[in-house]
Formats: C-alpha cells, structure tokens, sequence
C-alpha cells in the first residue's frame, strides 16, 4: 500500500510537471467544451418554434392561440399531437403545447364563476435542452396565469402539466458536455501509453524491474493516477458545463462517478495494449491517433450516430466511446439512449477484460 | 548453522555462484559457458570490452535474465525461483541511469526507499553521494556524473548486502571517476561486496580484488591482478632507448635475456634476472662508449595480460 502511493504521487507529480502533456490532456478538453458550448448555446435560437396542438377547436382556444402569437417569442405550428412529436423527434419544433378539448368550456365556466375541474395544458419539452425548456416552460405558465388572473378569486379554470420527450435535437450544449467529457476520458486513458512507453525507452521499467516493487503495484499506480486525473478532469469539465454553460446535470452522482471511474480504467487499458505493441514512443503516438480519431468522429461525440450511414453506425457499435459518450448522457442529461445502461456496461468491461488480458500477455517491461 | 546455510553448495559461502551458464539471443551466444564466484566483502570485477557479454551476465544475476542453462546462485538463493527475496538484498546499478525525468533527486531516493521492506535515511544517502547541494534539482538537468552517482545512490537505499555495478564510471570525467571510486571503496569498507563491470584496466587494476576477464560471453581467466599477471609473465622487462652500436644478436646474449624487442624507438629487453641483465647491458654500453637513456624496469600489466589473452587492445 505504501509503494502504491509513493509511485502514484511519483507519477502524478510527473505528469503535472510535464505542463505540455498538462495542456493537452487535461486543458484541451476544456477549451473543447467552452468552444462549442459558446457556439452552441449561441443556436439555442431566441425565438422557438412550438407545436401547437388544439383538441378543444373553440373560440376560446383560437383567442389563447392569438394571445400567445403575439406576445411570446414564438412561432406556433399547429399539428395533430402525433404530427407535432414526430417534428419534435426530428427538431424542427422545440416543444408542444396541447389544448385539451373542454378548454373553452372551462374558460367560460370560469369566467361564470362556475368552474368545477380545470381544463389541463399540456407541455412536452426534451429536458436536456434546458435552457428552451425553461423557456417554453415560462411561455405556458404565462398562458395559464394570464388566463386564471382575469378571473380572479374565482376556481382556476386552467392548469398545466409537463411531459418530456427525447429528441435528436444535436444543436444543445447539454449533448457535447458529457459527449466531450466521455472524449476527454477515452484521451486520459489511451495516452497512459505513452509514458509507459518512454519509461520502457528510458529503463525504468528495467530498473524498477530490478527492485522488489511487484509488477501488479505498479500498473495499479497507474490505474490509479489515471483515475485522478480522470476525476479532476470530470470536475473541470462539469465546472464549466453548470456554471458557464447552464447545462443542468439530473442523474444520480454516484452512477456519474461510476461510469466516469469505468470509462477512464477501460481507456487506460486500451493506453496499455497500445504500450504492449508500440516499440518507440513515435510508434505509441502513432497508434494513439489511429484509436481516437475515428472514435471521436464515429461515436457520437460531435454529432449523433443518427445521421451516420448504417455501414459506419455499425462499426460505431463497436467502439468503446459510443457507450461511454452513451452511458454520461443518459445519466447525466438525460440524453436519448443508444443502448441500455446495462448494455454500456458490458461493453465497456469486455473491453477492459480483452485489452487487459491481451496486455498481460504481451507487454514488455524491457 | 547448517540449517542456515541449507540454500548453499555444502562448504561455500560465496555471495555469488556461477557455474556454466549461458544465455543466447538468437544466433549470437552473448554468455556462453561462464563459471565464477564471489566471495564476501569483495570487489569483483568483469572486465571486457563492449559485447563481451559482461552486462547479460550481471543482469541474469540480478534475475532480469532468466539464463538458458547452467546454475548461479546470489546470496545463496536462485534468481528464477527467489528473485523476490534477492532483490531486496541487492543494490542494482544500470549501465543506463533509468531516471524519472520530472522527479527531484530526493523524491526519487525517497520512492525508490518505498519499494524495499528495509531502507537508510535519505539524508545519510545524500551525504554519502554528495547530491545534498542537489537534492532539489529535477533529475532531467542533472550532469552525467550527478546521475550516475545518483543511480549508485540508488542502489543503496535498501542497505544492500551485494552491489551491482555497471560500467559505474563510463563516461566521466577523471575527477568525478575517482570520486566514484571512494564511493565504492566505502562500500567494501562497509562489508559490502561488489560486482562490477568496466572496460577501464586502471580501474580494475586499482579497484578489484579480484578480476575476470571476459571475451565473447566467456570467461578467459579470473584472478588477482597480480596472479593474472604472473601466470603469464614471469619475467620482467628491461627497456632503454635504442643504442644504434648494440645489435640484437649482442643484446639476446645478455645474462638473463630470453627474447628481445623493439617498440618504437625503445627495446624491450624480456628476462628472469634484472640485475645480471643490467649489469651486462651496462657493461656492454661502457665497452661501446655509451650508456643506455631512459633505462627502465616494468612487470608486465594487467593490459598486457589482456592484450594477451583476447589479442588486441581494450581501448579499441
């Protein structure tokens, strides 16, 4: 347990000291995130298109409808409630409102004094879009209070409930901050070759070889460095993402910071199959980029595997990232999912098992 | 007391045992048949220029080699099968200082102390090696002697009981090599014992007790310097600047004088009895009307036993 720490502050230490590996491995993600949350963010357009979708076809609803026209930032398209979900699906629309049939009988019940049940508004937003969801949010709260206010002191005749719905919608900065933390994750991990590989360059791992310091104990040093760098990292990130981004984080803490801990030991085995075949650290750079680059395009990091053509959706399916990048949305933002969480899982630590496995077997300590 | 020698050869207290070992890689037999021992509180040195396969037989010791066949045996135990408890016992210097680059030199004594169940003080090490003015410099800016003396630094924080020294001078300057030689003298003072290598003769000759001289992966003959010498030359050479009026066939006739030489303008007089050898030479030079200059008596040197042995220079 002593080793363990002591060669962990080591390499930690070394790592921090080393300020060119610092910027890209634990900076440039960050700057990633700030870049495309501003350019993004910027796209969450100030006037929403919303699905408007009238079951009531009274003359109260047409006055509601007007009322909204004119006074919200919004352009309304009427639509049948399927219509409207599919459009939403496929974000030409931001959000639907749907007016009950009965409103208007409500409304001029209410207006009587005589109001027994409210009519019930219903808006459907996508939760991970937060800043048009609480946009869009306040837009129906102003129809129902405006509504209830011209009768005062009487029975409201209006109430609204809220319903979700998963969209496809990619122009959000909720989709790239788990999406960039789940890049920068995969980065973290596969670049733990290169130091493994230099220190091989170098003799260290001969010379350490030379102590009694167990084999084990060391690659779990790594894992544990990684695994730091992995935690200050996701702390950065997820800085940047509440505060400056607005991004809102829903899920649960503790499954966040279980699949950010199985993401960064599942890339960093990937970073020790690469130390296990890569002779010269020009070599380890080389591969390095061959394992992130088509990931990052392919994994649904800066565009959803959507609108990929199926021959590369399918090989997406077989890359660690899809699930990672899939798992930290889902939990995160509540992102639309890709595969179950179980299915995350397993990938994830079937390649955690094959790549340690092939490591164990074929890594060189000289 | 047998009990606590049970791991040994019965009668040996060697720290270091080799019998005909041999390691290939490939084609190439870089140890091919090695036999030594060393015995406590010795300096042994391998010395053998570079490919002689003096750092594969040292690091098969240290147990970073399995050897192919053949039996070695350090501090009494097998490398293949106890390389854990060797390992604590010895100190391991590279010929390569394997340094982590970013660490500062107390950090790295201090980590490398964490590894071993039994370690000095840091401070004690630092003043040892004379790194205490560095003890805060990252190691990346470290001078070549700074770092080797680091990395014999290095090989002590365990309080080892047998020292592995590879090439520990190369590449050092006169000075910072004699600083490294007290060190390691210190070492045997300490009652450590010492395996190193080089390709230094002075260095063998002023610092091994014993040495063995190695040649493609074998050993050509082990001893103390002096006996390496003596097996060989038993006779002594007389040298002067050469005299144009004395011929060989005049000076091969002189008491004593079993061969004659000339190395550049200087003979080489070879013989059993120096004083008769003088005598006559000086007497020979009066009947010409000369004496000789530059008169000089020499043994032979462990380089000539080298020269000898492996037919050609060490410094090649």
């Amino acid at each position: 347990m002593r080793r363990l720490v002591t060669l962990s502050r080591a390499n930690l230490k070394s790592f921090v000291r080393n300020r060119a590996g610092l910027f890209w491995t634990l900076a440039f993600p960050v700057v990633l995130v700030g870049l495309f949350g501003t350019i993004f963010s910027g796209s969450d357009a100030p006037t929403f298109n919303v699905g408007w979708v009238d079951q009531d076809r009274s003359a109260a609803s047409a006055e509601l409808r007007a009322a909204v026209a004119a006074n919200a930032p919004v352009t309304l398209v009427d639509g049948t409630l399927d219509a409207e979900q599919a459009a939403m699906r496929k974000g030409t629309v931001d959000g639907i409102i749907v007016i009950p049939a009965g409103t208007g009988g409500a409304i001029a019940a209410g207006r009587g004094g005589t109001a027994t049940a409210p009519a019930v508004l219903t808006l459907i937003t996508d939760p991970s879009r937060s800043t048009t969801s609480q946009a869009l949010s306040q837009i129906a709260n102003g129809i129902v209070m405006g509504t209830n206010a011209a009768e005062s002191g009487r029975p409201p005749s209006l109430a609204l409930t809220a319903q979700t719905i998963q969209t496809e919608q990619l122009n959000s900065v909720s989709y790239f901050v788990p999406s960039i933390l789940g890049m920068a994750l995969m980065q973290l991990g596969i670049f733990a070759s290169i130091p493994l590989v230099q220190q091989r360059e170098t003799l260290i791992l001969k010379r350490l070889n030379a102590t009694p310091l167990p084999r084990r104990t060391f690659v779990a040093s790594n894992m544990v460095v990684r695994l730091v760098l992995a935690a200050a990292q996701t702390v950065l990130i997820l800085a940047i993402g509440t505060e400056l981004l607005h991004v809102k984080v829903t899920g649960d803490w503790l499954v966040i910071v279980g699949f950010v801990a199985l993401g960064a030991v599942t890339f960093t085995s990937i970073g020790y199959l690469i130390a296990s075949f890569a002779r010269t650290e020009e070599a380890a750079n080389g591969m390095t980029s061959v394992v992130q680059f088509p990931m990052m395009f392919l994994s649904g990091i800066f565009f959803p595997l959507q609108i990929l053509p199926d021959w590369l959706r399918g090989v997406a399916t077989f890359m660690p990232l899809t699930y990672l990048g899939d798992a930290l949305r889902q939990t995160m933002v509540g992102g639309a999912p890709f595969a179950p969480l179980g299915v995350d899982v397993a990938v994830l630590a079937g390649w955690l098992v094959v790549c340690f496995g092939i490591s164990a077997r074929f890594f060189r300590w000289q | 007391m047998l009990r606590a020698t049970a791991g040994l050869r019965p009668g040996t207290s060697s720290v270091i045992e080799v019998r005909d070992v041999r390691k290939a890689y490939g084609d190439v037999r870089a140890v091919d048949g090695v036999s030594f021992s060393v015995e406590p509180g010795e300096i042994f040195g391998l010395l053998g220029p570079n490919g002689a396969g003096k750092t594969t037989t040292m690091e098969m010791l240290e147990g970073l080699h399995a050897a192919d066949s053949g039996e070695i045996r350090v501090l009494g135990m097998d490398p293949t099968h106890q390389a854990q408890a060797i390992k604590e016992r010895i100190g391991v210097q590279l010929q390569t200082a394997a340094l982590f680059p970013q660490l500062t030199v107390e950090e790295l004594i201090d980590l490398f102390g964490s590894f071993y169940p039994r370690r000095v003080p840091v401070g004690g090490l630092l003043e040892q090696l004379d790194l205490v003015e560095k003890r805060n410099a990252q190691t990346k800016n470290l001078s070549g002697g700074l770092r080797q003396r680091l990395s014999v630094a290095l090989a002590l924080v365990n309080d080892p009981e047998l020292v592995f020294l590879d090439e520990p001078t190369t590449g050092l300057d006169p000075a910072a090599r004699r600083g490294l030689w007290q060190v390691i003298r210190g070492l045997q003072a300490e009652g450590r014992s010492v395996l190193m290598t080089t390709h230094y003769l002075e260095e063998a000759e002023t610092l091994c007790d014993r040495v063995a001289i190695m040649d493609h992966g074998r050993i050509l003959d082990a001893g103390t310097v002096k006996e390496l010498v003596g097996r060989r030359f038993h006779e002594r050479t007389v040298r002067f600047d050469r005299i144009d009026t004395l011929g060989d066939a005049l000076l091969g006739g002189l008491p004593g004088v079993s061969r004659v030489a000339h190395e550049h303008d200087e003979v080489v007089l070879y013989t059993g009895d120096v004083p008769a050898t003088i005598g006559g030479l000086l007497d020979a030079a009066a009947t010409a009307g000369t004496e000789p200059e530059n008169l000089m008596i020499r043994r032979a040197t462990l380089e000539d036993v080298f020269l000898e042995l492996t037919g050609r220079a060490l410094r090649d």
